[in-house]
């Protein structure tokens, strides 16, 4: 065809192996980076998701609120959090600079599941919110060497969503267990061995907290759900931000966990003067009991 | 005793601390939102003078050119402005707001040049008026912003990233098919193969990319479908003979 020999006259500085080539290298050596780059991160967040769901796992076998995490249990969760480190300092240089962001939303899935775990553990230990500054730390106390990673307040907030779902799994196992709802062992003073400043600030004004092991209503899991609830709702994320479509998908779930304990409390309270100590109806149970009456 | 007397798990101060931090984020989106609004109102007289190339015969396109150039112009203060302003965050952090925009922006820029268009670069030596050149990615940055960095990757700064770009070039390819099948209609019977090798030679170049499963990759499978509609064209033209004779 004519076009094919009229090729070379195309007023283009065309060589044999096409005008934009060297060009199109470039881009290619650049790409193929950016790909690898993406694909570490993406595979590290998966393998930070993976260590750190068996990291709640094992903390569900926890019974004991504000304590420290038992040794049996600290001694299934210690590999994890050893591959959990091992993947972040991994992709830590992947993330750097120019990339600190760029790779954000193939790690924010592992950081989001990785704050579910840690604030989980926090809870369980201090049975209070870990503040986003101590989650920041705590991540970055993994990595090595003189780079952080950067921790968003978005995955900090979706990986506290996702907590809810835990401490609503660990509500209704401890009442299945013995019979009630998990509360403050011991009274808020004597916790002030603990050395995390955050719970200092809560030892300070403790009037109520002496009666606490009595009074079902205060200190236990169902009031921190409550209030936790109350202030994710509250939140004002902006429209047609990304952490907005994640809240919305992730607010009716958070919702649902706090209803399943209340529901599973109410079950408690009304089937619980009929039934021996231990019994526990499980949620479905305590749905169909709710329905029919 | 209610439980709001208890204190418990929230501490209030947390809440607040994301409170605030959310909202810095919020003013943020919102004043480059604005900006990028202003850039996307200014592109659509652009893209109405460029469209004008399909109805006017290549021989009298050069006013047309003008008034393109003349107007891609005039967005060039909106988008100092976005730089200045998107220079103060990690260019990675919002680069979502503007992407699209800026890949609007460098199609205009393109398909004029190819148009011959962007004639007279400063800091080139000669200029390359001929009609059915590609501007290079660093050429398009100048034009962009006398100092706009392209492809950056030692320094966290506001820059024209190759996807942006490649993206642009692929919005070049739909818009050069259906120009050839325009320029028949003008009775422009050389152009359709002009058009032809150029995509053909894009295509080529678009293989050396090692394209993953995202957006590009997607877009750049459908180059073999215009390159075909532009072959037909140059077919057609051909089986009747009209093509213009070679030397």
């Amino acid at each position: 065809m004519s076009n094919k020999r009229s090729r070379d006259e195309a007023g283009m500085d065309s060589t044999s192996d096409g005008p934009f080539q060297s060009m199109f290298e470039t881009f290619r050596v650049e790409l193929d980076e950016h790909h690898a780059r993406r694909e570490r991160v993406i595979k590290a967040s998966r393998d930070v998701t993976a260590a750190s769901k068996k990291i709640i796992f094992s903390l569900q076998r926890t019974r004991e609120l504000d304590q420290p995490i038992s040794p049996p249990i600290k001694k299934t969760i210690d590999p994890h959090l050893d591959n959990i480190k091992a993947q972040y300092n991994g992709i830590c240089s992947d993330l750097q600079g120019l990339n600190a962001y760029r790779y954000q939303s193939n790690i924010s899935g592992g950081h989001q599941e990785f704050m579910e775990a840690l604030s989980f553990q926090y809870y369980l230990e201090n049975q209070a919110l870990i503040p986003y500054e101590t989650a920041v730390s705590s991540l970055n106390s993994l990595v090595e060497g003189a780079n952080k990673i950067t921790l968003t307040v978005d995955d900090y907030i979706l990986g506290i969503f996702d907590m809810v779902g835990e401490l609503m799994r660990f509500c209704i196992t401890a009442m299945a267990s013995t019979g009630k709802l998990p509360a403050r062992s011991k009274p808020r003073r004597s916790t002030s061995k603990n050395t995390l400043q955050h719970s200092d600030r809560m030892d300070v004004d403790d009037g109520a907290g002496d009666d606490v092991g009595d009074n079902e209503q205060e200190g236990n899991v169902l009031s921190d759900l409550r209030q936790l609830r109350v202030a994710l709702e509250a939140l004002d994320v902006p429209r047609k931000s990304w952490l907005e479509n994640q809240v919305r998908k992730k607010m009716g779930v958070m919702q649902t966990c706090v209803e399943k304990v209340e529901k599973s409390l109410y079950g408690l309270v009304v089937r619980g003067a009929e039934r021996p100590t231990g019994w526990m109806p499980d949620i479905n149970e305590a749905e169909r009991l709710e329905n029919r009456g | 005793m209610d439980s709001s007397s208890v204190k418990g798990l929230v501490d209030p101060a947390i809440f607040d601390q994301l409170q605030r931090k959310i909202d810095e984020d919020a003013v943020v989106q919102e004043g480059l939102r604005e900006i990028v609004d202003r850039l996307e109102k200014q592109s659509k007289s652009t893209k109405a003078a460029l469209s004008k190339t399909h109805a006017i015969p290549s021989k009298s396109l050069a006013s047309v050119i003008q008034a393109s150039e003349a107007s891609i112009r005039q967005q060039l203060p909106a988008l100092s402005k976005l730089v200045q302003v998107a220079s103060q965050h990690p260019y990675y952090r919002w680069n979502g707001i503007w992407s699209r925009q800026i890949q609007d922006l460098v199609f205009d820029i393109v398909y004029c040049g190819w148009l011959g268009g962007f004639a007279n670069q400063p800091g080139q030596s000669e200029g390359r008026k001929e009609i059915g050149k590609l501007l290079t990615i660093d050429e398009v940055a100048d034009i962009m912003q006398g100092k706009m960095p392209a492809n950056l990757k030692d320094r966290d700064e506001f820059h024209l990233t190759i996807e942006e770009y490649l993206h642009a070039l692929l919005s070049l390819i739909e818009e050069l098919s259906r120009l050839a099948r325009n320029s028949v209609t003008l009775g422009d019977y050389e152009r359709p193969q002009q058009i032809s090798r150029f995509i053909k030679d894009l295509h080529s170049a678009f293989l050396l990319l090692n394209l993953k499963n995202d957006a590009l990759r997607k877009r750049s499978d459908g180059i073999k479908y215009k390159m075909k509609e532009v072959e037909d064209v140059v077919y057609d033209l051909t089986l009747r003979n009209l093509l213009p004779k070679s030397p």
